[in-house]
């Protein structure tokens, strides 16, 4: 197991939990989809199992490593791509994941093994020596997304990871998502408003609601539990039902 | 190498092109005033030597008077003016001439009074210029010529009588300071404070400025992309990110000071160091008198010395290592002021208290002597750690020693809490959670 979230609760004022003792784990190469509206606790959680923020009570385990006592051993097995991220735009693109890259190996050969990957991953090629600047969104996404797996994490955090693309590079994101964790074994927890995409990538799905999970499962399996077409019907049912 | 590759990034975020530029800009336009001050200081020297004349009252009594003006400490040249008086003076390279006007001798050898015209064409607005604009420029030499005529050639009294007459009484300056006394007069040693006070503090409050705005925008910045998020989930330690970032604001921080400083010691020399001329006496070199007084005056460093108030190596140290501390709390407030960023919006509102705490100080120490203030207004202006840079020249200077070290005692003690606060900032949720409270109450 890649992930092991316990009673995880975050609250950022006394008696109000933003994140209310939720549980659940992710197994090696499956994609995790955390998905809820906004203000549910996604973020929170998710800052938690990054090791930005610390949690209130509870724990998760990172390939046996506590966010609360190891921190600095969870960030050796997992990345994080924040939504809405940027990169330093004085930098150039091969600048920045050098950058990058050297902050998960001071070995050069494996440094220039990770850039190699992203380069051909994020498929920018020669504008790869442009300032971070001079990109569009969409190059800044690619390139984050390549240096966000580039190491081969254990674990990848993707917080909205095609947000605000195009179609084509959209597809183009969930298709590397998909071959990773198929090829190359690697477990993502990815947070997203986007019902479709979730639906087409993801192994299992939890929903969050007012801090809490109200349901963790398969498509399929939630699709029949709640009845519903697809996974938007069931959001709108669960999410629904809880506030009632 | 971790460290290394974080400092590296930093430090080629922080040194940018514009604040290389900066740097350099600032310690050259220090040099650049040193320059200008000391060409000014030599033209003086060479101005007051020599003055020029239009003579429209052509005779053997003005030429004698002309001839005989060396002697009185100032060389005569004869200028045509029939181009105007601009053209005269653009001819002679000078913006002073005097016309001795038709009837001169006529008044002269009867018995009245004379008058000459004094022409000054006024060359800027500058320090430098209003300085050179001032200087005598020969009447004086004149005035005591016709003295010594009126005496000697028609009242027919003795030499030595007519000499004693003319200048019965020589003023001897003395300034005190620091409990010493030096031969110097007091006029040249507050000029020169007041240049040193109108310059440094200005330095510092711009360099405050600079390196405050500069690591608040880093971080801020940092904030609203969410590098900051992307870079402190990566296996580095965040004191490592926090020390890196600090330790290439330092550097920044240290290579302004450093230029600043070096730009400083050439200003001075502009000042003092120009071929050590007295400006006491440069300044009164029109009168024999004053000629006699300016022998035995002291050189300005000699008698900055004496007072006390030279300003050696040591000091030149201690007041680098006070800006450097300054500097230090700066970017330290800076840095917990720029976490607390949201948006561009909260970016600038976030600029407003470092602006005021170093822009405040600096005025209040331009205008006033915080030590002259009544207490409750004192101890407010010495709770803001800058004015103690501000007001450490002076200290120095007029050897308030126990002042200058509590000052810089205190600014350690201050660079020792905030730098605990920034850790914590930075080591904690705060980081994250940390917002405006301004902003929160609008919303409220």
């Amino acid at each position: 197991m890649v992930l092991q979230v316990k009673d995880l609760t975050k609250s950022y004022k006394k008696g109000v939990n933003a994140v209310d003792s939720i549980s659940f784990d992710i197994n090696e190469g499956e994609i995790f989809a955390l998905i809820g509206p906004n203000g549910a606790g996604k973020t929170s959680t998710i800052r938690m199992i990054a090791t930005l923020l610390t949690p209130t009570s509870g724990d998760a385990l990172v390939c046996g490593n506590s966010i609360v006592n190891a921190p600095s051993k969870v960030r050796e097995c997992i990345t994080y791509l924040p939504d809405e991220a940027g990169a330093y735009k004085t930098m150039k693109g091969i600048d920045y994941l050098y950058f990058m890259a050297g902050l998960y190996s001071g070995d050069k050969t494996v440094v220039d093994k990770y850039v190699k990957r992203a380069v051909d991953m994020c498929g920018l090629g020669s504008r790869l020596e442009e300032k971070i600047n001079n990109y569009s969104r969409g190059m800044i996404r690619k390139l984050l997304l390549s240096r966000a797996v580039m190491t081969r994490p254990k674990l990848a955090i993707l917080d909205e990871a095609t947000s605000g693309l195009d179609v084509i590079n959209a597809l183009d994101i969930r298709k590397t998502i998909k071959n990773l964790s198929r090829e190359e074994g690697m477990s993502f927890l990815l947070s997203s408003h986007n019902m479709l995409e979730i639906e087409q990538i993801s192994d299992r799905v939890g929903v969050i609601s007012q801090g809490k999970i109200l349901t963790v499962g398969t498509i399929d399996d939630l699709k029949r539990e709640f009845d519903a077409a697809n996974l938007e019907e069931v959001f709108e049912r669960v999410v629904s039902n809880e506030v009632r | 190498m971790k460290f290394g590759n974080l400092l590296k990034k930093e430090l080629s975020q922080l040194l940018t092109k514009q604040a290389i530029f900066s740097m350099i800009f600032t310690c050259g336009l220090l040099v650049l005033l040193g320059q200008i001050m000391g060409n000014t200081m030599e033209n003086i020297e060479t101005s007051s030597d020599t003055v020029y004349v239009v003579v429209n009252d052509d005779t053997q009594f003005v030429k004698d008077m002309l001839d005989a003006l060396p002697d009185y400490g100032t060389k005569a040249t004869v200028v045509k003016a029939d181009g105007g008086m601009d053209a005269a003076m653009d001819a002679n390279d000078t913006n002073s001439l005097i016309v001795i006007p038709e009837g001169f001798t006529e008044k002269a050898t009867n018995g009245e009074k004379t008058e000459v015209e004094l022409y000054t064409r006024l060359s800027g607005t500058g320090l430098a210029n209003m300085v050179e604009d001032s200087v005598g420029t020969g009447t004086t030499a004149i005035e005591d010529y016709l003295t010594d005529y009126v005496f000697h050639d028609r009242l027919d009294i003795s030499e030595d009588d007519t000499k004693l007459a003319n200048d019965p009484m020589m003023v001897v300056d003395f300034t005190m300071s620091n409990g010493r006394t030096a031969k110097i007069a007091p006029s040249t040693v507050s000029g020169l404070m007041m240049s040193l006070n109108a310059i440094l503090p200005m330095a510092i409050f711009f360099l405050l400025m600079m390196a405050s705005t500069m690591i608040m925008t880093a971080i801020s910045t940092e904030k609203i992309d969410k590098t900051l998020e992307t870079l402190l989930s990566s296996p580095v330690s965040r004191i490592n990110v926090l020390f890196a970032k600090m330790l290439a604001a330092v550097i920044v921080a240290l290579l302004n000071a450093v230029s600043m400083m070096v730009g400083m010691v050439f200003y001075m020399a502009g000042f003092i160091g120009n071929g050590a001329k007295d400006m006491a006496g440069e300044l009164m070199a029109s009168s024999e008198a004053a000629d006699a007084l300016a022998s035995e005056a002291m050189s300005v460093p000699q008698a900055l010395s004496e007072l006390g108030m030279s300003l050696s190596g040591g000091m030149f140290l201690l007041i680098g290592l006070e800006l450097f501390i300054s500097l230090a709390i700066g970017l330290f407030a800076a840095l917990i002021m720029g976490a607390m960023a949201t948006d561009a919006q909260t970016q600038g509102t976030l600029a407003l208290p470092v602006m005021f705490t170093t822009m405040i100080p600096f005025f209040v120490t331009m205008f006033t002597d915080v030590n002259n203030m009544p207490i409750p207004f004192r101890m407010i202006m010495y709770i803001v750690p800058f004015t103690h840079t501000y007001t450490a020249l002076g200290n120095l200077l007029f050897g308030h020693q126990l002042a200058f070290w509590l000052g810089f005692a205190y600014q350690i003690l201050f660079l020792a809490v905030i730098m605990y606060f920034a850790v914590k900032v930075f080591t904690s949720d705060l980081l994250f959670t940390m917002k405006l409270p301004v902003r929160e109450a609008k919303k409220k």
